[in-house]
């Protein structure tokens, strides 16, 4: 074994030449040292650099270093380091199963160096430093080695199984702290990723009322690829997205965030629905990472009630109309995207009426290990038609659709997978309509559809159902206008239906100001023109206008 | 940034505005006509035959386009469908009798060019 002695900590381990190990009273003393709790509290570069220090001072070492292996390259990275500081301001990259540290990590098992010799060293630091004899120890967490801690002299030693004890208690201390900081740094970079995939709210849309559930199983550290998405279109329709990127974690993550930016953009720059799927196909195929991933995209007119739905092997949307049975609507008609290049995706229209409900969600939610998906699938009408009746009879108080629907189904069974849940309620439209709005120009077009629904609804003839839509519109932009400046304002609007006349009330609580915008006179004109009798009323509390349009032909 | 879309019929470029102009998008509205109004010259055509609804804010906006291409000796013209509910809008508030209206757009291209030769004279 030429000059080169290795022992090993087993009981086969030579007896130790000579030691320089410190007294054996002074060995629980370095044991307190080097397990001391107070580590904990520092953050991991100070705690693993306080650690390195007490290893060298317990061990009458010079040098001490911490060795993180990187998985995915195979090769162990410097990361702290007392005494060759050099090794982590260069970097030191070892490949795994090679040179000193890079057997500790194959191995799984403590080395010990006592002549420190060129075939043995692959990192030219530790010959540079002049170090004699080296000690090493793997980092392990749950039997997986997550590093190296070595310690060396300048002058030749024999370690001991005590020195070996010693280091190992300090290695799995680092260990544990290293570990720790690894999952609460994933965790913080699931939850931003989490934070910034989903919508913090969901978009405040006229005649539609939306509630959803999003729920990681486990532990939440690995980030789902589950999403789901609202968004207004430019031709004022309503946009709804489901999807799924099979896996989980980082990667399936942003494959999510690719899709889900790809569908705002295809949408938003005007393609159909078929279209944008088939582009998001030729992405997902394009970028190669071997995901799949089940999409499907829906696009409501608020005023015609027409719902037009693309799936890409996504399990069917669940819609329950007023009246009616409630029924799996868009089932795919397709596979998965990224599977197959020049997919085609066929686009089905459907109707979603006022006071419907349209469910989506993922198969985390109907899915139970070894049972037929159809019984996921009858739960999830029956939880959701309960969930219906429960909203009619509690009116609009309490839970939301979608905690309805949530708690109806968990209530049986625990999650095996992450869940998403989008519930969109269609407001029902009687005689009366109520809306309350954000003061934002953007709910203008939701608000003129919706409005235009309800008066189709009442048999209102185009020219008239024109004229009340405008003015309230206008009427709508002037709340708007009051609101300018303030926080999270909001405005109602009244419509009410009779035989005789629609009459429309739209008040605000903000500032009444004299306008400077030299469009304002003519809001107010083109209200007086369209309509029969305008009034606007302000005092403290806001503005109220008052539209009536008289309807019936005989007046 | 929603591009609206543009051709050019004898190099007049013709811009189709979307189904709805109002208080939220009369801005980006305009600022992509002006885009067509630096670009090319002395003509502009504005299809409104696919927008069903124009607000006081897009009316304004089509007001102060209208002007500030006169004051460059340009032409702004409109199309909007004769018969419709905007065509009803825009008489109500006067469009008609300040800026050009044309049923259809190659009526507003046979407008344009017709008048473009005289537009081309230094004074």
């Amino acid at each position: 074994m030429s000059e080169l002695q290795r022992l090993d900590t087993g009981p086969a381990g030579a007896p130790p030449a000579m030691s320089d190990a410190n007294p054996p009273e002074q060995r629980l003393e370095d044991l307190e040292r080097v397990t001391d709790s107070a580590l904990a509290y520092l953050s991991l570069d100070d705690m693993l650099a306080e650690l390195l220090d007490r290893v060298r001072s317990s061990l009458n070492a010079d040098t001490a270093a911490v060795l993180l292996l990187d998985e995915d390259r195979g090769v162990l990275v410097a990361r702290a380091a007392k005494g060759i500081e050099e090794e982590v301001r260069q970097g030191v990259q070892i490949p795994l199963g090679r040179g000193f540290a890079g057997r500790i990590a194959a191995e799984r098992r403590p080395i010990i160096l006592e002549r420190v010799s060129k075939p043995e060293i692959v990192n030219p630091i530790l010959e540079q430093t002049g170090i004699r004899s080296l000690l090493g120890v793997p980092l392990l967490v749950e039997g997986r080695v997550i590093g190296v801690l070595h310690a060396g002299t300048l002058v030749p030693r024999s370690f001991n199984e005590d020195d070996v004890r010693l280091l190992q208690l300090a290695a799995d201390r680092a260990a544990l702290a290293i570990d720790n900081a690894r999952l609460s740094e994933q965790r913080a970079v699931t939850q931003a990723m989490q934070r910034t995939l989903l919508p913090e709210a969901l978009p405040q849309v006229p005649g539609l009322r939306f509630s959803a559930k999003y729920l990681p199983a486990g532990s939440g550290v690995k980030i789902g690829g589950d999403w789901y998405d609202v968004f207004q279109l430019p031709d004022g329709r309503v946009a709804f997205v489901i999807g799924d990127v099979v896996g989980r974690g980082v990667v399936a993550a942003s494959v999510m965030a690719e899709i889900r930016t790809g569908v705002r953009a295809y949408l938003v720059e005007g393609h159909d629905l078929g279209a944008v799927m088939s582009l998001l196909n030729e992405l997902l195929v394009s970028i190669g990472r071997n995901r799949s991933a089940t999409v499907a995209i829906f696009a409501l007119d608020l005023e015609s009630e027409e719902l037009s739905a693309v799936s890409a092997g996504h399990l069917p949307a669940l819609l329950l109309a007023p009246g009616e049975k409630s029924r799996f609507v868009a089932g795919a008609q397709a596979p998965p995207l990224g599977v197959c290049p020049g997919q085609g995706y066929s686009v089905q229209e459907l109707r979603f009426p006022a006071g419907g409900v349209l469910l989506l969600y993922t198969d985390g939610l109907v899915e139970r290990r070894g049972e037929s998906i159809d019984l996921g699938l009858e739960r999830l009408a029956s939880a959701a038609n309960a969930a219906a009746a429960a909203a009619e009879a509690a009116g609009a108080n309490s839970l939301t659709f979608a905690d309805h629907v949530y708690a109806g189904l968990v209530q049986h069974v625990a999650l095996e997978d992450d869940v998403a849940l989008l519930a969109i309620e269609s407001v029902a439209l009687g005689s009366r309509l109520e809306l309350t709005l954000e003061a934002a120009p953007r709910v203008l077009v939701g608000l003129r559809r919706t409005l235009g629904r309800w008066l189709v609804r009442h048999g209102v003839r185009p020219q008239i159902r024109f004229d009340i839509t405008v003015a309230v519109s206008e009427a709508a932009a002037n709340a708007i206008e009051h609101a300018y400046g303030l926080r999270d304002a909001v405005f109602n609007v009244e419509c009410q239906y009779s035989e005789a006349e629609v009459r429309v009330t739209v008040r605000d609580t903000g500032r009444w100001r004299e306008s400077t915008r030299s469009d304002r006179g003519r809001g107010l004109m083109i209200m007086r023109e369209l309509m029969g009798a305008t009034e606007v009323r302000h005092d403290e509390s806001g503005t109220a206008v008052t539209l009536v349009k008289r309807i019936s032909e005989a007046s | 940034m929603i591009e609206l879309p543009v051709e050019h019929f004898d190099g007049i470029p013709v811009v189709r505005t979307p189904v709805d102009i109002d208080a939220a998008n009369a801005t980006r509205v305009r600022d992509e006509l002006s885009a067509h109004t630096s670009q090319h010259g002395f003509e502009l055509v504005v299809d409104l035959s696919e927008t069903r609804y124009l607000d006081s804010a897009g009316i304004d906006m089509i007001f102060r386009l209208s002007r500030r291409m006169r004051e460059r000796r340009a032409t702004l013209r409109l199309v909007i469908s004769p018969e419709s509910e905007l065509g009803r809008l825009a008489e109500i508030v006067g469009i008609p009798s300040a800026i050009p209206v044309h049923d259809d757009v190659a009526q507003a291209i046979d407008a344009a060019r017709r008048s473009r030769p005289s537009e081309r004279v230094d004074p």
